[in-house]
């Protein structure tokens, strides 16, 4: 009798889990009639909504791949890659971190086991700030968000990578050595090469959902916050405060800070701006999101020094004010 | 045999984004969240919910001692955050805190609240915080402008009235033809909105001539047309139909016919309209559907000059299934 539980366990989870949710799910439908919300919050939860269901796809798309990074890219593969000599070094990572698809979520792992392994923390800086920005995924979303233009993506895409390099430069300038907190000990798992191509695999698959479950909450109140504002913030009031261009840039870039979000997404949430702020305010948005955010600062501040995270996150909002403030005139 | 509560609360939590997801596709319901344009992607992303929850059901129930293979996948160089799982990446194999407890409600919130909650049409509250009237002023701008620079000087010699500006008797005797055009060519498409190359041409040749009719799928470029060239539409006829939209300012008898235009979900949804005048307009409640006929002339919103309908003919309608609009695509062959 156990045996035949056992052996059927699989089926039997599976099956409870779609009771339970059925149950809940029609527990839900009858409260949809009874409930009465005001029209506000019901107009906040259909643009929150809206944001989730347009950003899951690219989430997921984006999660798999990190996943399959995870798996079957070692952080060996990129380090031999890079150069002896340090400039040349960072603009090498800078390139590897453009062709490299990941999640901010995910990065600063990769950046401490590459600089644990003795990447010059400045190249490590580099990659991190173009990996997230910069890649196939993103370049579709912005693509997509902005009406089919290629204009928008093209131009956050060179000006990040452009930003990326003299940020990456300065640091290598300000800052030599790890810049770990405490002497963070690397132990490396060693079964790598015993699993088969499945089991790998089924692994990078289980990865993905974790990667999403890491994510999923810092989508969702992103997409909450962002609902917020447009339900409840007049554009008036955002365009008063917005007004200039130095001031509608700088509360842009506060705006892609606050909300954290994934760069796979943030287009959708920056092309929802763009009736409101001109197209340098958006291109902060966009630009000076993936690279730093929030969420991304408090997982760097685990890892690195507190001085240096602090460092690192007034010279990306700083560099990224000036270029777009010098280039604004021009687009 | 163990038991994990987490990973059955996460397999339930995969498998209800996916219920939703494919729940709102089959109610129609989608057409309120998203442009019709990314279902399939929509769908994909359902699909893909479905499929990880069918992976995750498999560590529900790990047997003891080997649960650290099955269900933490410390495969080959995975683990590179392997000192503190719980701060990089939650295998939802830590004990449960506090912390995490807040992290799952975040994540089912949206599951609550999608289930719980009817999805609403966006209304003219919206419309207000999204600063409707800047929004029109704001068109009418950057198509001024556009125009200043890129049209041909023909447009200078005959300042006020354009070329193909047709005296209003004209218009509403055109008009008296006109009126044939089967009242179905204006509701909603509700599907993706596109179109070839030579329909669209058309339908713009369209604009040039007779009583300019508003249907869903050719509305946001004919909107666009006229109110970056109001001169040159003056005195024409249109017959258009939307929501009324009023803001603080306006005169007694003005409000605004009112669409919006969702490019990929309405998180992004603008708002255009055309600024009407009649006397019956104090009378007609906001958010309300109506249709009207009038005659374009020229008006004004913060000193920037923008379309405005003068009435003759109005009558309420229903709001029609696809409320939103939806930029047209041009199919290339």
């Amino acid at each position: 009798m156990i045996r035949l539980i056992r052996s059927n366990l699989l089926d039997i989870t599976g099956f409870a889990v779609i009771l339970a949710f059925l149950m809940l799910l029609s527990l839900g439908m009858g409260f949809q009639s009874k409930l009465e919300v005001p029209s506000s919050i019901l107009n906040l939860n259909t643009i929150f909504l809206s944001i989730l269901i347009e950003a899951f796809p690219f989430v997921l798309i984006g999660v798999l791949i990190a996943g399959m990074i995870q798996i079957f890219v070692t952080e060996e593969h990129i380090s031999r890659w890079i150069p002896k000599n340090k400039y040349l070094a960072i603009v090498m990572s800078c390139s590897v971190g453009a062709l490299f698809p990941a999640c901010e979520c995910g990065i600063v792992p990769i950046i401490r086991r590459l600089v644990g392994k003795g990447v010059p923390i400045a190249a490590a800086i580099g990659f991190m700030l173009t990996g997230p920005l910069i890649n196939p995924i993103v370049i579709a979303s912005t693509y997509m968000a902005f009406g089919n233009d290629f204009k928008i993506a093209a131009l956050r895409m060179g000006l990040g990578f452009a930003i990326a390099i003299i940020v990456a430069f300065m640091v290598g300038m300000i800052f030599k050595g790890t810049q770990f907190k405490k002497s963070t000990s690397l132990h490396v798992h060693s079964h790598s090469g015993k699993q088969s191509f499945l089991e790998k695999f089924w692994a990078m698959l289980q990865h993905s959902i974790d990667e999403f479950f890491d994510m999923a909450k810092y989508l969702i109140i992103g997409a909450f916050l962002a609902a917020m504002v447009q339900t409840y913030m007049p554009a008036k009031t955002l365009l008063e405060i917005g007004s200039g261009a130095a001031s509608s840039l700088a509360v842009m870039m506060g705006l892609a800070f606050f909300l954290s979000l994934c760069s796979e997404a943030d287009a959708f949430i920056g092309a929802s701006f763009s009736s409101i702020f001109p197209s340098t305010s958006i291109l902060g948005f966009l630009i000076f999101g993936p690279m730093i955010d929030l969420k991304n600062t408090l997982i760097m501040m685990s890892v690195f020094r507190f001085k240096f995270v602090m460092t690192v996150l007034a010279l990306v909002a700083g560099t990224v004010f000036t270029i777009l403030m010098l280039f604004g005139g021009m687009l | 045999m163990q038991f994990h509560v987490q990973q059955a609360a996460r397999s339930l939590i995969l498998l209800g984004f996916s219920v939703f997801i494919y729940m709102l596709h089959f109610t129609g319901k989608i057409y309120l969240f998203i442009n019709p344009k990314y279902l399939l992607l929509s769908q994909a992303a359902a699909f893909l919910f479905l499929l990880l929850f069918f992976i995750q059901i498999t560590r529900v129930w790990t047997i003891k001692g080997t649960h650290d293979h099955d269900s933490c996948s410390h495969v080959g160089e995975c683990c590179s955050h392997d000192d503190h799982h719980d701060h990089f990446h939650d295998h939802g194999t830590t004990p449960f805190s506090a912390k995490k407890l807040v992290s799952y409600l975040i994540i089912v919130l949206p599951l609550l609240s999608g289930f719980m909650l009817p999805a609403k049409v966006l209304d003219s509250a919206i419309a207000d915080k999204k600063g409707a009237m800047l929004s029109i002023a704001g068109s009418s701008k950057s198509g001024q402008s556009r125009q200043v620079t890129s049209e041909t000087k023909e447009q200078a010699d005959n300042p006020g009235t354009g070329d193909a500006t047709q005296p209003p008797e004209e218009s509403d005797y055109q008009a008296g033809q006109d009126t044939d055009i089967p009242e179905g060519t204006e509701t909603a498409t509700g599907y993706e909105n596109q179109m070839t190359d030579e329909e669209y041409n058309k339908k713009i040749e369209e604009l040039e001539k007779g009583t300019i009719i508003f249907n869903d799928s050719i509305y946001s470029s004919y909107y666009e047309e006229i109110s970056s060239n109001i001169d040159k539409f003056q005195g024409r006829k249109v017959s258009l139909y939307g929501f009324v939209y009023k803001e603080e300012g306006f005169a007694e008898d003005q409000l605004v016919v009112s669409r919006f235009l969702v490019t990929h979900c309405v998180a992004d949804a603008g708002i255009i309209g055309f600024l009407s005048e009649f006397p019956d307009a104090a009378t007609i409640e906001k958010d309300m559907w109506i249709k009207i006929e009038g005659v374009i002339e020229t008006g004004s919103y913060m000193d920037t000059p923008i379309p405005l309908v003068k009435v003759s003919k109005w009558e309420i309608t229903e709001e029609p299934e696809v409320p939103y609009l939806y930029p047209v695509t041009i199919k290339r062959n």
